[in-house]
């Protein structure tokens, strides 16, 4: 899939784009792009830029260009970071995050693994279950997760996340993995049978180097979706200092009635960084884990 | 209930939303005797966890981190106040409870340790104690408080919620003093709305302003969710004639108000956009704070007009701290309860909290604060007034999910705006409510 | 094959190349721990929530089997009804629109521009910050006194009063459709220009040979070959948005008066807040209705995409 992300494209416009003059080009293409952008863009520039402002400046429209920064400040970034417990959402947020992502890759590669590659009887059906618990949406299952959870004792503890994060992770990355095995000659993994390999070496030697890039697109892709988990956070965590970072911008920081515009948005724009810093490392990984999940 | 406006926001800054207060070297001095005579001696390493919730007022989160300080360094007990919204407040007081684990005191509102009383400490103790000492528990105040002859929570505070009226308006409608009696109130509001000057009461789902004047309303004709012995009756003739006056009285109000929750009326009032309305005294605090003179000279509180039924029917929200028996430190945590209410710090307390919270215990009605400006006056009187929001029904389940389900609030609502007719609205709500007390 | 096992004992050689050669055994391993966790967190709470969704448990108390007593209540409930209705018209309004924007934005993407692969990623930005943090600031931007919005309608002149983006019903409703529309264009555009991507240039150039204009070529060439991809993404389109939970919640917690309540956020409401956990359980298992629907409507649009490219691509 990322090959045909990545192909120059040859013939997008149909053959015709050579016809079309600058200016019938800048009105069709431009201009919409440059509004699509601009709308998508817009949210983070203003949560940026309240980020710096004094409270003064937000609140003082009329004179000033609001939409520039004017005495820029650090105060609301150090408000987030001292008088807060921001650094903790944050690290719990990491914490659990990571260890969701590399449980749920592990399981899915071996789910995958034995769905597409082994092919025990009934796995076309478990496939397709697969694909249905993927859709499956977590709003109609926190309800009884919670009573799971307090059942357990892990109500308010890391661990409440760390297992149930995984089972929205799991059915995405063994689906997306399955995709990927399924590219890998069968002849190779004959071959190593034949030597005398087991299955699991076959696995860990030939089957997952190749399929490098579909791992770091499900890890990306899983790392992002845990990231942004709300739902589940919102009911299993109750202690300041075990909340995850969007639970904690919106229990909080949120005051009653009085705003803080200003630490709000730096709490939005510092939770937001971390996705988005591994994103743009891992751009084409992740639009392939994103489109091939629909591919498919 | 309470409006912050901008200029607020301004003065108090983002800093000091979470800002450690510290002890004034007098509260020290004072926590410092009282712990070495308290008959509460804490454990040794105690260590406890308070979760309350998140300010309405700077000055009174002030006073209270601060009599928090001392008490720590008075008694060497680590406390740690977590705040949280209240919507939010409410059902992690009732997990806490459910599965025996999580903050040692909550600061809970109304009587939501009636919901759980066997995951509460018995705190007898230091209710006797405080009422011993202080003159006594306002009536309101050992109702919410105690279960079965038990104590299972300790009554902090209670906010009072009154009408705020601009006085140049009403008195140009024709009315020198607030109306006393429901039939003057009606005429008054009528009047106000003829002469383009409206006021206007939530109808939206607003847990404070909207649940006190609704039941207002409801209990002064004589209409009640429950009868003494928890049979549901609000599709009462009583009720009917309620939400009869309620329909004529609807027609009056300031358009929007149906959508209005606790904040709206603030901002519409310090607007100068609404004349009458009910609220705590946080419109006022903010026009004196932030030099709205002319609608902070104009304006003043009046209790609620009487009814048909001859005495007053007000609810004002009442809060308690629940000590839950999972705490691993008893005695530290009564002794922290106790020292909240104690003069020593109780007094800066109330004062921080400038008459938008009032006291459950009868000594500190003498308090400076309700006569140092006569506008506060009326919300001394709010705990010896109030009514329990279950009234003549006991206190459990069924009256806290009716009244957090906001029966009566919509009840009043679909009345006031039209939508329904007063026999439709009773007869709903009738349905509603049985559905909570049936189970 | 058993020459693996030379130095070991018989029984355990036997055993294990047996197991080699099993596949439903050892298949049955590899999928062990994946298993345990969906049939654990998922498939049970699945069925335990419509288990609860019959009893009427409550935080703090045991409930007891009632029936449909839930169902019955909940059908005569105007609050209930209200957020169907509010989910409908969210997801309806919603997925159209994201799903006209975005395929606008895929085909000008899939044009000649510079600077493509840089716009393709910072298009995308939207989906991937986490939805609550992004609701925050478009909360800040729907202030009913500071809106960004309002300040420069009304420098422009073009309006006199802030607008109470969150505060009336129908304007609340917009504002989270726009939110949940801004956040949503990227996924279906970036999926949908995945779809264009594979679309054969020479159909193209054979149409432009026989003299079909633009629209021609969009009609039948570009959008017949991308129906099944357009189905796929619309129903996930339309699963997320109608399981929506985030966006409510941050911006407007239902309100004002329950208008911008969905299914997902009343459950919520009743369940956590109210602690009536076995009505907030009916309502979501109210939802699964409408998902089974969404879901069969993909299966059948991937029937037909295999009908259509019978004979063609695969």
């Amino acid at each position: 899939m990322t090959d045909l992300l990545a192909r120059p494209p040859a013939a997008d416009e149909g053959g015709m784009g050579y016809l079309e003059s600058l200016p019938r080009k800048v009105v069709v293409v431009y201009i919409p792009l440059a509004i699509f952008i601009f709308v998508l863009l817009f949210p983070f520039y203003w949560m940026t830029v309240t980020s710096f402002k004094t409270n003064e400046e937000l609140h003082a429209y009329k004179g000033l260009q609001a939409l520039w920064i004017y005495e820029p400040t650090l105060e609301n970034i150090r408000f987030l970071l001292f008088d807060t417990e921001y650094p903790r959402w944050l690290w719990n947020t990491m914490l659990v995050t990571v260890v969701s992502t590399f449980l749920s890759i592990f399981c899915a590669v071996c789910a995958a693994y034995a769905i597409e590659r082994l092919r025990y009887k009934g796995s076309r059906t478990v496939g397709m279950l697969i694909f249905l618990a993927y859709l499956v949406p977590p709003s109609i299952l926190f309800i009884p997760l919670a009573i799971m959870v307090f059942a357990l004792g892990i109500f308010d503890s890391n661990w409440a996340l760390i297992l149930t994060y995984p089972t929205i992770l799991i059915p995405f990355c063994t689906w997306l993995l399955m995709g990927y095995f399924r590219t890998i000659p069968y002849e190779l993994e004959e071959c190593a049978l034949i030597d005398g390999a087991t299955r699991l070496q076959i696995l860990v030697k030939i089957v997952l180097p190749l399929s490098v890039p579909g791992l770091i697109s499900a890890g990306i892709f899983a790392f992002t979706l845990s990231w942004n988990e709300f739902i589940y956070a919102l009911t299993f965590i109750s202690s300041a200092e075990n909340k995850t970072v969007p639970v904690g911008a919106i229990t909080e920081l949120i005051t009653f009635d009085v705003y803080n515009w200003g630490g709000l948005m730096a709490g939005a724009m510092l939770g937001s960084l971390p996705v988005a810093i591994l994103y743009s490392f891992f751009v084409e990984h992740y639009v392939s884990s994103m489109t091939g999940a629909v591919k498919e | 209930m309470q409006d912050f406006t901008r200029r607020e926001i301004l003065k108090t800054g983002a800093a000091a939303t979470l800002g450690a207060t510290v002890a004034s070297p007098a509260l020290l001095a004072a926590a410092r005797a009282w712990a070495a005579e308290s008959q509460w001696q804490p454990e040794s390493g105690a260590k406890l966890r308070v979760l309350r919730w998140k300010r309405f007022v700077q000055s009174e989160h002030e006073a209270f981190m601060a009599s928090v300080d001392a008490f720590t360094k008075a008694t060497g007990v680590a406390v740690r106040v977590d705040s949280e919204g209240f919507e939010d407040l409410r059902p992690k007081a009732a997990v806490a409870a459910n599965i025996g684990s999580g903050p040692d005191i909550i600061w809970g509102i109304h009587a939501d340790a009636h919901l759980y009383p066997n995951a509460m400490l018995d705190v007898s103790d230091v209710c006797d104690h405080l009422g011993g000492k202080y003159g006594g528990w306002y009536p309101i105040a050992e109702h919410y408080g105690k279960r079965e002859g038990k104590w299972i929570n300790v009554p902090i505070t209670i906010s009072g919620n009154l009408i705020n009226y601009r006085k140049s308006m009403v008195q140009k409608a024709g009315f020198e003093t607030f109306p006393d009696n429901t039939d003057d109130f009606l005429k008054l509001m009528q009047n106000l709305n003829k002469q383009g000057t409206p006021g206007g009461f939530a109808l939206g789902n607003a847990s404070g302003d909207g649940n006190c004047w609704t039941h207002w309303i409801l209990w002064s004709h004589g209409g009640k969710v429950v009868d003494e012995n928890d049979n549901v009756v609000i599709n009462s003739p009583e009720t009917v004639a309620g939400l009869e006056y309620v329909g004529e009285l609807g027609k009056t109000f300031i358009p929007g108000a149906a959508s209005w929750l606790d904040g709206h009326n603030n901002k519409a009032f310090l607007q100068g956009a609404c004349s009458v309305s009910n609220n705590g005294i946080s419109i006022y605090a903010a026009a004196v704070r932030e030099g709205m003179t002319e609608i902070a000279e104009d304006m003043d509180h009046a209790f609620y007009p009487v009814g048909p039924v001859g005495e007053p029917t007000e609810f004002h929200v009442a809060f308690p701290l629940m000590v839950y028996n999972h705490t691993n430190y008893p005695n530290a945590a009564k002794a922290l309860t106790a020292w909240l209410m104690e003069k020593e710090q109780y007094d800066a307390f109330l004062q921080g909290s400038v008459g938008y919270l009032s006291h459950p215990l009868r000594a500190y009605k003498d308090h400076p604060v309700w006569t140092e400006d006569p506008k506060r006056l009326v919300f001394r009187d709010v705990a010896e007034r109030s009514r329990s929001f279950a009234h003549a029904g006991s206190l459990g389940y069924a009256a806290s999910s009716v009244f957090a389900d906001f029966v009566v609030v919509n009840m009043i609502a679909e009345v006031a705006t039209g939508a329904k007719t007063p026999k439709e609205a009773a007869t709903d709500a009738q349905k509603r409510a049985e559905r909570y007390y049936n189970v | 094959m058993a020459a693996i096992g030379e130095t070991r004992p018989v029984d355990q050689v036997n055993f294990l190349a047996r197991l080699n050669n099993n596949r439903n055994l050892l298949g049955l391993l590899f999928m062990l721990p994946a298993a345990a966790i969906l049939l654990l967190f998922l498939t049970y709470p699945l069925g335990l929530g419509i288990w609860l969704g019959l009893t009427d448990v409550k935080v703090g108390r045991p409930g007891r089997f009632i029936g449909l007593e839930n169902y019955a209540w909940l059908f005569e409930d105007h609050i209930f009804w209200l957020s169907v209705f509010n989910t409908f018209v969210y997801t309806t309004a919603a997925s159209v629109i994201k799903f006209a924007l975005g395929l606008w934005l895929a085909l000008l993407l899939n044009r000649h521009i510079p600077f493509k692969a840089f716009i393709r990623a910072i298009v995308l930005l939207p989906f991937i910050v986490p939805t609550v943090l992004s609701a925050l600031a478009f909360w800040w931007i729907y202030d009913s006194q500071d809106s960004v919005i309002s300040w420069i309608l009304i420098e422009a002149g073009l309006l006199d009063e802030t607008i109470d983006f969150l505060g009336q019903p129908n304007n609340a409703r917009a504002s989270v459709i726009a939110a949940n529309i801004w956040r949503g264009i990227p996924f279906v555009a970036i999926t949908l220009l995945a779809g264009l991507q594979t679309i054969p240039a020479s159909l193209y150039e054979a149409a432009t040979i026989d003299g079909a204009g633009e629209w021609q070529r969009f009609r039948h060439i570009t959008f017949p070959l991308l129906t099944p991809i357009i189905a796929v993404v619309m129903t996930f389109s339309v699963l997320f948005t109608f399981t929506d939970f985030q966006l409510i919640w941050v911006m407007t917690r239902g309100g004002p008066i329950n208008a911008t309540h969905l299914m997902a956020t009343l459950s919520y409401q009743r369940a956590i807040i109210g602690g009536a956990l076995g009505e907030g359980a009916a309502i979501a298992t109210a939802m699964i209705p409408f998902l089974l629907a969404a879901i069969l409507f993909s299966y059948f649009g991937l029937q037909r995409r295999k009908w259509q490219q019978g004979g063609r691509d695969d």
